[in-house]
């Protein structure tokens, strides 16, 4: 799990004259399941095609297992991709689909046999060998995707919002499935989706991005928990951000009060952005050294409430599973550790 | 709907009168021995069969198909990279480029194999040029002329074939480890079949039975089934064979579009 596989080095790419990716670096280690988080137009689908060489990058390097890629076209390279409509071919059917990269290879034709079915095995479609494509559903069409995709058995799997199409249930049980398989095959996976429940289930690695650069790297607990900025923190998840001041170290001030944290490292009085999680709030009755407000709306999602309070005109998240009534007074209540504390970025809330 | 369908008579009419009725008496024409001279009372017979195997008979269905087919082949030849290369367009102009290909297509084609005819005399406008050609009455004119005149109508169909073809397929088939010429016939040629299918009928059928081009540019010289039929019914006056052979050849246009029919049940290459 140490050895790096690929490695992405001041990457540059336009079209047009508008800079879609912005000198990105970034690697990947070997037996990794990492994901590109961000929303579309992020440049993270232009990247996946700049790994997979259907893109040439205008300045930087792509090292893959040692070696620059730069004159190495797409079919050269170690690397099969699960495209995001599948683009499997209409004319052939099951077993020949993945069959098509071992033809190429001029495999004799048991070697095929045996390895299109261990593959077939392996997304639970045994049996559908002479099925046309067309006459699949998109879930199964997924599969075959991917096993025409890993029966070449590359070093590296690319995959494109492979799980866009699919409703909510399958789609969940596919998250599982490509986790279970990528631990299996041991081959590293570089996913990419605009999902972020999706990146944190399934990923050893989230790297979120936006406007063609990366803002956070790192575990989807850190991510989750830790984000760096507003744009991380209001795209991972729900959550409420507040303008605050870090008045000294573990000493953070917002809505008039001071209250202890757990973060240090920034200048006296640096204005930050605070983070806390709807689900990390707890409501109680209304007291004089915390934040005081009104329910102003609650909404039952299944789970929890999603209760909205509103404190001197702002609007708070919290997610609760005991009810309260709309014209409530209550305070908001977290532990220090549960107050996350973000450099300023100069953006608007997004 | 119902109401709308009043509309379609004076289209069944036409059908009707300059269809139906006409091919109704060509096929009486070709089993009996009614002709100009004889309106009367008439007796079926199959005696004109044997005017099919009259040397110019054979000769000329022999040139139809060498000529049609070599026409086919050539404008395949020619057609299918111009409608890879249409296809793969990127810039707004696709649609004018195509529009370009069809413009031909919207003047006379007898104004077309005319104008052909004067630049392969010896003598033409090609000498102002230095060039001189002496090609009327040979295959070159015959085929040159054919290619010209049908070269749209196998662009077309496979041009409207790869247009519509998912581009992620070419990637994927790179993706896999095809180079491009496998990438081409491993994936994009089968997959525009149906456009050639349609195209190389759409081509065979007119060429095989042209009969201005060959008599124009052939002259004389060079006799398809078409001018054979034409012969019958106005010089020699044996409306009954012509009738035979007009219909024997209806009947393979009528098993070509079946074929048609059998590779592109959408239709979606016939535009």
């Amino acid at each position: 799990m140490d050895k790096v596989l690929v490695e992405l080095k001041n990457i540059k790419k336009s079209y047009d004259d508008t800079e879609v990716i912005h000198n990105l670096s970034l690697y990947i280690k070997e037996n990794e399941f990492l994901t590109l988080l961000g929303p579309s137009g992020c440049g993270k689908t232009t990247l996946l095609r700049i790994i997979g060489g259907f893109e040439t990058h205008d300045d930087g390097q792509v090292i893959f297992d040692g070696q620059d890629m730069k004159d190495t076209p797409a079919y050269q390279r170690e690397i099969n991709t699960v495209f995001q409509n599948y683009a499997l071919f209409p004319h052939l059917n099951v077993f020949d689909n993945v069959a098509f990269g071992l033809r190429i290879k001029k495999l004799d034709k048991d070697t095929i046999d045996t390895k299109v079915k261990n593959a077939l095995r392996l997304v639970k479609l045994e049996g559908y060998e002479q099925r046309p494509v067309s006459k699949m559903s998109g879930g199964q069409q997924q599969r075959v995707a991917i096993a025409r995709a890993i029966v070449n058995e590359p070093k590296l799997l690319l995959l494109d919002e492979p799980l866009g199409s699919l409703d909510l249930k399958l789609r969940q049980d596919m998250q599982y499935e490509l986790k279970e398989m990528q631990e299996s095959l041991g081959i590293s996976f570089i996913f990419v989706t605009h999902d972020q429940e999706e990146a944190l289930t399934m990923s050893d690695t989230v790297v979120v991005m936006k406007d063609g650069v990366i803002q956070q790297i790192g575990r989807p607990e850190d991510i989750y928990n830790e984000p760096k900025n507003r744009f991380t923190a209001s795209f991972i998840g729900e959550s409420n951000i507040v303008e605050g001041v870090m008045k000294e170290d573990y000493l953070v001030h917002f809505e008039g009060l001071d209250f202890t944290c757990v973060d240090k490292g920034f200048a006296k009085n640096e204005p930050i952005d605070i983070v806390i999680r709807p689900e990390d709030i707890v409501l109680a009755a209304p007291a004089d050294d915390r934040i005081n407000g009104v329910v102003d709306d609650i909404i039952f999602k299944g789970v929890h409430y999603e209760i909205i309070v509103l404190v001197n005109g702002r609007e708070y998240i919290i997610h609760s599973t005991d009810p309260v009534n709309v014209g409530d007074e209550v305070s908001l209540n977290f532990d220090p550790d549960e107050i996350h504390v973000m450099k300023r970025t100069d953006e608007a809330s997004s | 709907m119902k109401h709308l369908r009043k509309l379609s008579y004076p289209y069944l009419v036409w059908m009707v009168l300059l269809v139906f009725v006409p091919t109704l008496l060509v096929l009486l024409l070709s089993v009996s021995d009614l002709d100009v001279f004889n309106a009367g009372p008439f007796r079926l017979t199959f005696e004109w069969i044997e005017f099919l195997g009259k040397p110019k008979v054979t000769n000329a269905v022999r040139n139809s198909i060498y000529y049609s087919f070599l026409a086919t082949f050539f404008s395949f030849l020619i057609g299918y990279p111009v409608a890879y290369y249409l296809a793969s367009l990127k810039t707004r102009f696709k649609t004018f480029y195509v529009t370009l290909l069809i413009i031909p297509i919207w003047s006379n084609m007898l104004l077309r194999i005319i104008a052909w005819e004067k630049l392969f005399f010896p003598i033409s406008i090609l000498n102002m040029f230095g060039i001189s050609f002496d090609l009327i009455g040979t295959d070159y004119a015959i085929l040159i002329g054919m290619v010209s005149m049908y070269l749209p109508f196998m662009v077309l169909p496979i041009y409207s074939v790869l247009e519509k073809m998912d581009r992620s397929l070419v990637d994927a088939a790179k993706d896999l480890g095809a180079n491009d010429f496998q990438t081409f016939y491993k994936v994009i040629f089968p997959l525009s079949i149906s456009g050639v299918v349609s195209g190389t009928i759409m081509t065979l059928l007119p060429a095989m039975t042209a009969f201005a081009l060959p008599e124009r540019l052939g002259a004389g010289k060079i006799q398809l089934i078409g001018n054979v039929i034409e012969d019958y019914f106005l010089k020699t006056n044996n409306i009954n064979a012509g009738s035979l052979i007009s219909i024997l050849l209806m009947v393979v246009i009528v098993f070509m579009f079946i074929a048609i029919l059998r590779f592109d049940k959408e239709g979606e290459t016939l535009i």
